[in-house]
C-alpha cells in the first residue's frame, strides 16, 4: 500500500526484485531491501547481467549499495510474468569473453573514426567525458 | 537563575537557561526536521562496555557493588565520558549524583560519614517527594504494581530507596570495566542527600543543572538505557512519564520509589537475556544523548551521519523526550493514546515522540527491545506477517509482552500503519485497514485516489504477503525506518504556499474539476472550486548567534536556518561621478528605446489600419478611420520635442535615429507623414547628416532611408528642395562628410536630379529664379572635383540625368573629370 499516496514512493518496492540500470551502463538485478530519501538502494541476492548481442550472463555480486544519483531506472520484475526471451544464458566466462570482443571492436571502429575525423581537421568530443565538464 | 558551576577546568560550556533550552528545541526542531531525528548518535564503545560488563559480572557482581550504585561522582563538564571513566576511578556517572554533587572528584565528606541506610534514604525520599510532585504522583501510582516479584518485599518508596543502591548497578555495570572502581563505591553512595537540603525547597531541579551539566549527566547516565537493558517498562514509562519531569527526575526516579519495582520487573529478565547475549546486536544500543555543546542552531551532533534512519523506536524516543523535554507537556495521559499516523504541522520530532511512546513496545513488546539484531526482527515480523511462529526468539517473546501490557494503562490499539502482532482470528495476510495522510492533497485528486484504491482493493496485498512470508530476508526494513523515509518525502510536499509551488498541479486539478462538474450539470453555472491544501505556517526561525557567558563576541554557528557563507563576493562600486553618468547615458538610451517602441506600436497601427479597414464592416468603418487619424496625428506629435511645438524637432529625429531601430523606423514612418512634417524629416535629416552618418558607422543602416527619402524628394517644391540642398551642404566641410558616406552621396545625387528634373521638365520651374540653386550646384561640382576619388562613396545607385545637369554648370573638361569620378555615363539612364 502505498504509504504516500497520490506520489511516487519507493517504499512499496521494498522486498521486490528490480532491475537497476546505472548510469555506467550496468543492469543489475537484486531484491530492493532498503532506500532512504536520497533513493540510494540496497540491494540483496544482486545480479549483475551482462548482454552481449543474443547473450546474458549472470554474476552473482551479494549485497550491493547504490547511490541514488548513480540510477538510470529502476523496475520491478514481475516473478509471475512467463519468461519468454529469446536470449540464451551463457557463463559468466563467456560472457565476459564476449563483452571484451565487443568492446575491443568498437574501440577500434571509434579509432579509425577518429582518425578520418582529424584527417578532415574535425574533432567530435567522445560522449564519455560530457558529465564531467 | 541558579546556576551551577563546576569546578572542573575542562568545562568550557556555558550554562542556559531554561529559556534558551526552549529556544534551541525549537531551532533545533526545525533543523531536526531537515532529515528528521532519524540519526542516532551511537557511542558503540559504551554499549559495548556495558554490555561486556553485564556479560561477565553478572547480577551477582552487581550486588555485590552494594551502595556505588547510586554514587558516582561525574564530571560536570562536558568531558567525555570514557575518558573520564577510565581516568578517574570510582565514577559512576549516575544522573543522580550527577545532579547533586557539587564538586567532581570529591567524595562529600558527609557521604562518609553516613553508612547509607535509613536516614539518608528518608531524606532523599522527602526531597524526591518534595521536589517534584510529579514524582510523587507517579510513586503513588505505582505503588500497587508489578505482578511478580522476586525479592517479594513490600513496595513502598521508601523503602525502595534502599535499593536504589542495588539497583542501578546492572545498569552501571557496564561503565565499571574493571574491578579497581569498587572501592570508591562506598564513598558514593548517596551523595544527594545533604546537598539535596542545601537546596532552595521548590527550585526546580531542572533548574539547577545547566544544560550542560543535564546534556553531561544523561550522555554518561546509563540508568535509561539500563533500564532497557534490564527490559524493564518502567524505564519507558519514566521516559515518557509526566513530561513536566526533568531528565534528571527521570533518572532519579530510577532511584527512589520505583527502583523496586524494577528491579522485580527488570532482574527477573536477566535470565532469558543472557541467553541471547550472543544474539545481541550492540548496534542496536540505545544511544546515550548528545554530549557535545548543543550549541543553538546546529544540528545535533551525530555520530552517524545524518540520514541514517533509525534503529530503534525506543531509543529514538527517548532521545527525543530527553533532548527537548519540553516539547512535550503535560501528556502523562495522552501519550497512550495513539496519534493520526501524520499529523499536520507536527514536527517530525514531535511526531515520533508520540508515535513512539506507545509504539515503544511494538511492534515488539518492551520486554524485547533491544535484544535481537537486524536479520532476527525481520524474522519476527515474517512470523507475525505470516501468522506463524517462527520459534526462537518469537515464541518467549511475545507472552512476555503481553504480562506487561497493563502497565502501559491498557493494551494498545493497533496503530493503522503498524504492522503489530495480528489477532489470531484474523487471516494470515490480513492487513489493516491504513489510514493515509491525503490532507496535502488536492480534494479532486484525493477523491480519485480513494475510488483507485478501492477498485485496486487487495489483490495485491495478499500475493505479496505470500511471497513475502516465504522470504527470509524481507522486512529487514522496519516500520519505522519506512515511515521516517516517508516522513521526509511529506514534508517536501508541504507548502507555505501552493500556487507557487505546484502550480501546473494545482491548475490540473482545478481545470478536471471544472470540467467534471460541467459534465454532470449541463447548466453553464461558473463553479468556482476553493482550493483546500494543508498550509503550513511559515515559521520564521531566525538565527540568533549563540555567546557563550562572560567572553566576548558571539559564536558563529552555521545550520539550516542560518547556513555559512561560502564566498566572499566584494562588491565593486564606482565612484558617484562614473556611476552618475553611465546612469545618465544608460537612461538617455532607455528613454530613446522606449520611445521608439511606442512609435513602433503606432505605425504598425497605422500601416495595419488599410488591412483591416477593408475587412471591417460598414459600421465599424468610422471608428476605425477615427482611431487611424488619431493614430496618425499622435505620430506626428512624438517627432515634436514639446507638446506645444509644431515644428518636427531636430534633436527628437536625430535621437531616434541615432539607435538602428529608429532609423528602421523613420524608415516606414515617412510615407505615412503628411507632407510638410515628412519634408521636415528630411530636412532634419540632411542637416544632421555627419552626425548620423557617424552613429550610424556601426550599423550602416541610414540606406534604408534611401527609398522613403526620395519620395519625399519626389514631392518637394523647388524651393524646398533648395533648402534641402543647402542644408545638405551645411557648414564647411559638411559636403565632403556627406560625400564619404554613402548615403550623403545617393542623398546628394537624388536632389541633384530631381532638381534637373525639374529644370529640363518644367520650363517655368521656380528652380531658377534665385540663384541659390546654380550657387548650390556649382559648390557641390567644385566640391565633387576637389575630393579625390577615394574619399568619395559609391552610392547606392546613380540617376541617369546627373551627367546633363552637370553639363549645364561646368565646361566640358570637367565634365569629363567628373564623369570619371563619378562614373557617369550618358548611357547610364
Amino acid at each position: 500500500m502505498n504509504y504516500v499516496p497520490g506520489t511516487a514512493s519507493l517504499i512499496d518496492d521494498i522486498d521486490k526484485k528490480h532491475l537497476v540500470l546505472l548510469r555506467d551502463g550496468r543492469t543489475l538485478i537484486g531484491y530492493l531491501r532498503s532506500i532512504d530519501q536520497f533513493a540510494n538502494l540496497v540491494f540483496h541476492q544482486t545480479v549483475e547481467r551482462i548482454h552481449v548481442g543474443k547473450k546474458f550472463g549472470d554474476i552473482p555480486r551479494g549485497i550491493f549499495i547504490v547511490r541514488g544519483e548513480n540510477v538510470v531506472l529502476l523496475g520491478e520484475i514481475d516473478m509471475e510474468k512467463p519468461c519468454d526471451t529469446v536470449l540464451q544464458q551463457v557463463s559468466i566466462e563467456e560472457i565476459l569473453e564476449e563483452q571484451r570482443l565487443q568492446q575491443q571492436s568498437k574501440q577500434e571502429t571509434e579509432k579509425v573514426k577518429m582518425l578520418a575525423l582529424k584527417d578532415r581537421g574535425l574533432s567530435i568530443p567522445k560522449a564519455d567525458n560530457l558529465d564531467e565538464y | 537563575m541558579f546556576r551551577f558551576q563546576s569546578l572542573d577546568e575542562d568545562c568550557t560550556l556555558e550554562e542556559e537557561d531554561e529559556g534558551q533550552i526552549e529556544e534551541e528545541d525549537g531551532i533545533d526542531q526545525f533543523n531536526d526536521d531537515t532529515f528528521g531525528a532519524g540519526a542516532i548518535d551511537d557511542d558503540w564503545q559504551e554499549e559495548h562496555k556495558r554490555l561486556a560488563g553485564l556479560d561477565r559480572t553478572g547480577l551477582g557482581a552487581g550486588l555485590g557493588l552494594g551502595g556505588g550504585g547510586m554514587g558516582g561522582e561525574s564530571d560536570l563538564g562536558g568531558a567525555i565520558n570514557s575518558t573520564h571513566l577510565h581516568s578517574s576511578a570510582g565514577h559512576l556517572p549516575l544522573p543522580s549524583s550527577l545532579k547533586f554533587s557539587s564538586s567532581s572528584g570529591l567524595p562529600l565528606p558527609d557521604m562518609e560519614d553516613r553508612g547509607g541506610g535509613g536516614g539518608l534514604a528518608e531524606s532523599l525520599a522527602r526531597l524526591i517527594l518534595e521536589a517534584d510532585p510529579a514524582i510523587a504522583g507517579v510513586g503513588a501510582a505505582e505503588r500497587p504494581g508489578p505482578s511478580s516479584s522476586s525479592s517479594g518485599s513490600s513496595l513502598s518508596p521508601l523503602q525502595g530507596l534502599e535499593r536504589p543502591r542495588v539497583l542501578p548497578q546492572p545498569s552501571c555495570i557496564p561503565h565499571l570495566t574493571q574491578s579497581h572502581q569498587l572501592p570508591h563505591h562506598p564513598q558514593h553512595q548517596l551523595p544527594p542527600g545533604p546537598s539535596i537540603s542545601g537546596l532552595p525547597p521548590g527550585t526546580s531541579p531542572m533548574s539547577m543543572l545547566s544544560y550542560q551539566q543535564q546534556q553531561h549527566m544523561l550522555r554518561r547516565g546509563t540508568a535509561p538505557m539500563a533500564q532497557m537493558n534490564s527490559h524493564s517498562i518502567w524505564e519507558n514509562s519514566m521516559g515518557f512519564g509526566p513530561v513536566s519531569v526533568t531528565p534528571t527526575l527521570v533518572t532519579h526516579m530510577e532511584d527512589s520509589p520505583l527502583m523496586s519495582i524494577i528491579k522485580e520487573v527488570g532482574l527477573p529478565k536477566r535470565a532469558p537475556q543472557g541467553r541471547n547475549d550472543e544474539a545481541r546486536d550492540l548496534s542496536e544500543r540505545v544511544p546515550p544523548p548528545r554530549s557535545s555543546s548543543p550549541v543553538i542552531g546546529s544540528p545535533p551532533v551525530r555520530a552517524v551521519p545524518i540520514g541514517t534512519p533509525p534503529k530503534q523506536p525506543m531509543s529514538h524516543a527517548l532521545n527525543h523526550q530527553i533532548h527537548h523535554p519540553t516539547a512535550v507537556h503535560v501528556r502523562a495521559p495522552i501519550q497512550h493514546r495513539y496519534p493520526p499516523p501524520f499529523p499536520e504541522r507536527v514536527s517530525p520530532n514531535t511526531l515520533l515522540n508520540l508515535a513512539n511512546s506507545p509504539l515503544c513496545c511494538g511492534p515488539f513488546p518492551p520486554g524485547v527491545g533491544p535484544v535481537l539484531s537486524q536479520i532476527q526482527r525481520a524474522q519476527l515480523l515474517n512470523s507475525q506477517v505470516a501468522g506463524f511462529p517462527r520459534g526462537g526468539p518469537a515464541a518467549p517473546l511475545l507472552p512476555g509482552g503481553g504480562g506487561f501490557r497493563p502497565f502501559f494503562g491498557g493494551p494498545p490499539p493497533p496503530l493503522g500503519h503498524r504492522m503489530g502482532p495480528p489477532p489470531p482470528h484474523c487471516p494470515p495476510n490480513h492487513t489493516p485497514p491504513i489510514r493515509h495522510n491525503t490532507t496535502h492533497l488536492h480534494p479532486q485528486h484525493r477523491r480519485m485516489l480513494t475510488q483507485r484504491m478501492q477498485n485496486r482493493g487487495g489483490e495485491h496485498g495478499r500475493t505479496g504477503g505470500d511471497r513475502r512470508s516465504r522470504d527470509p530476508y524481507s522486512n529487514l526494513m522496519s516500520q519505522k525506518e519506512k515511515e521516517w523515509v516517508t516522513k521526509i518525502q511529506m514534508m517536501q510536499l508541504q507548502s507555505t504556499d501552493p500556487y507557487l509551488d505546484d502550480y501546473y498541479y494545482q491548475n490540473y486539478y482545478e481545470k478536471m474539476e471544472k470540467r467534471q462538474e460541467r459534465e454532470r450539470d449541463s447548466s453553464k453555472k461558473e463553479h468556482t472550486t476553493k482550493l483546500i491544501t494543508p498550509q503550513v505556517a511559515k515559521v520564521e526561525h531566525t538565527y540568533r548567534p549563540v555567546q557563550f557567558a562572560g567572553s566576548l563576541g558571539k559564536l558563529t554557528v552555521s545550520s539550516v536556518n542560518n547556513p555559512r557563507k561560502m564566498i566572499d563576493a566584494v562588491v565593486t562600486t564606482r565612484t558617484d561621478d562614473e556611476e552618475k553618468r553611465e546612469k545618465q547615458v544608460w537612461n538617455k538610451r532607455r528613454q530613446i528605446l522606449y520611445t521608439v517602441e511606442k512609435m513602433y506600436s503606432l505605425l504598425l497601427e497605422v500601416q495595419d489600419f488599410e488591412k483591416r479597414f477593408v475587412q471591417a464592416p460598414e459600421e465599424d468603418r468610422e471608428v476605425l478611420l477615427e482611431q487611424h487619424k488619431s493614430n496618425t496625428v499622435q505620430l506626428c506629435n512624438s517627432l515634436r520635442e514639446k507638446e506645444w511645438d509644431d515644428r518636427v524637432s531636430d534633436e527628437q529625429c536625430v535621437m531616434i535615429m541615432s539607435v538602428r531601430k529608429g532609423k528602421r523606423l523613420i524608415s516606414r514612418l515617412l510615407p505615412f507623414l503628411p507632407s510638410p512634417q515628412s519634408a521636415a524629416v528630411v530636412m532634419a535629416i540632411s542637416r544632421n547628416l555627419p552626425a548620423l552618418a557617424k552613429k550610424d558607422k556601426q550599423d550602416q543602416v541610414l540606406c534604408w532611408l534611401v527609398e522613403p527619402v526620395s519620395a519625399v524628394i519626389l514631392s518637394l517644391s523647388s524651393s524646398a528642395l533648395t533648402d534641402l540642398l543647402q542644408e545638405l551642404q551645411g557648414n564647411e566641410g559638411q559636403l565632403a562628410t556627406v560625400l564619404h558616406n554613402k548615403f550623403g552621396v545617393t542623398l546628394l545625387y537624388l536632389i541633384l536630379s530631381e532638381g534637373e528634373r525639374m529644370q529640363s521638365s518644367d520650363s517655368n520651374c521656380q528652380l531658377m529664379d534665385d540663384n541659390r540653386w546654380t550657387e548650390l550646384v556649382f559648390s557641390v561640382t567644385r566640391e565633387l572635383l576637389s575630393v579625390p576619388a577615394s574619399s568619395l562613396s559609391p552610392p547606392l545607385f546613380t540617376p541617369p540625368n546627373l551627367l546633363s545637369l552637370f553639363s549645364r554648370y561646368v565646361d566640358r573638361q570637367r565634365l569629363e573629370v567628373l564623369q570619371d569620378k563619378l562614373q557617369i555615363s550618358s548611357l547610364s539612364r
